[in-house]
């Protein structure tokens, strides 16, 4: 843990460091989840507002996790809009749905997936794909903890919620991603 | 600051170090419209840092430059009902002049029997 900064100005480059080294891995984890990249700057900027607000006078030390914190809670608040919104979409498209053509909305069983992708060189891609497939919280699971390197009481601190959660969460993460990723090989 | 370096944490297995290898290269390869975007958003978020103070002060001069108008309007409106009013300061100013000249001291001191004689002269005149 670095020791905390001697002045104001110490203070204000450290918080600016800090976020400048973790805003890339932030965008990209945001991207994951909404979809967007105009969704998840919007994420990562009320992330930054809300940790220097909130957390920057904390110690160096804790502004890791409270970051990653904030940057999830903003994520769950975006997935609890979207679903409100897909809810009442869902209502007034009714009669689209009705009007669909059945043949065009079947699944395409021919359709290669990530794992053939991934075979085509398009590893980054597929990857992202199988991250996106995974639920919300097995995903950042896997995020916090293995690309951002936290340890388990670090990402549950993150994710408010129990190491035992975290575990059960990336313990599912490993075994959907190994299914896509391993047949690659 | 960043715990990405407990790395002995991990479970150590291929396919995660090439994923997160991928993702690592991913993060690098923001394009540069992005990474403006990024560089705004950290700016304006380290931005409310620096206003705190400043902004306590700008309203306690707001607050002080009011206090002056209201001060300077109600002077204007009621100057009479002002404890420096005119009166206190011209009279002290009176006395000075009657006190620096012996000669008006003494006319101060003798006023009825001059009165008396201005009436003795008018009479002998009439």
């Amino acid at each position: 843990m670095p020791a905390a900064p001697a002045t104001s100005a110490d203070e204000s480059h450290a918080v600016e460091r800090f976020l400048r080294e973790a805003e890339r891995r932030a965008l990209r984890m945001a991207e994951f989840s909404t979809g967007n990249r105009a969704e998840a700057l919007d994420l990562v900027q009320d992330a930054m507002f809300g940790f220097v607000r909130h957390y920057s006078a904390r110690p160096a030390g804790e502004w890791s996790p409270l970051f990653w914190r904030v940057l999830d809670s903003r994520t769950n608040d975006w997935h609890r809009r979207q679903r409100v919104r897909g809810r009442w979409l869902s209502w007034f498209e009714r009669d689209d749905e009705a009007d669909e053509d059945p043949i065009t909305a079947a699944p395409d069983l021919g359709e290669p997936g990530p794992l053939a992708r991934l075979a085509d060189g398009e590893a980054s891609k597929a990857l992202e794909l199988a991250l996106r497939a995974l639920p919300l919280r097995q995903r950042q699971a896997f995020l916090l903890r293995m690309w951002e390197g936290l340890d388990v009481a670090a990402t549950a601190a993150a994710m408010r919620c129990s190491e035992g959660s975290v575990k059960t969460h990336l313990f599912r993460a490993l075994a959907s991603l190994r299914k896509y990723l391993e047949a690659h090989r | 600051m960043n715990n990405r370096l407990n790395e002995s944490s991990r479970p150590n297995e291929l396919w995660i170090e090439r994923a997160v290898a991928l993702l690592d290269e991913s993060a690098d390869a923001l394009d540069a419209a992005t990474l403006s975007s990024l560089n705004r958003a950290r700016q304006a978020a380290l931005a409310q840092r620096r206003p705190r103070l400043s902004a306590w002060m700008m309203g306690s001069g707001f607050v002080g430059a009011a206090l002056a108008l209201v001060l300077a309007f109600g002077l204007r409106q009621h100057p009479a009902s002002s404890p420096m009013s005119a009166p206190v300061a011209i009279e002290p100013v009176v006395d000075a002049d009657a006190l620096a000249s012996d000669d008006n001291l003494d006319l101060y001191e003798n006023l009825d029997f001059y009165a008396w004689l201005d009436a003795q002269q008018q009479d002998g005149n009439g």
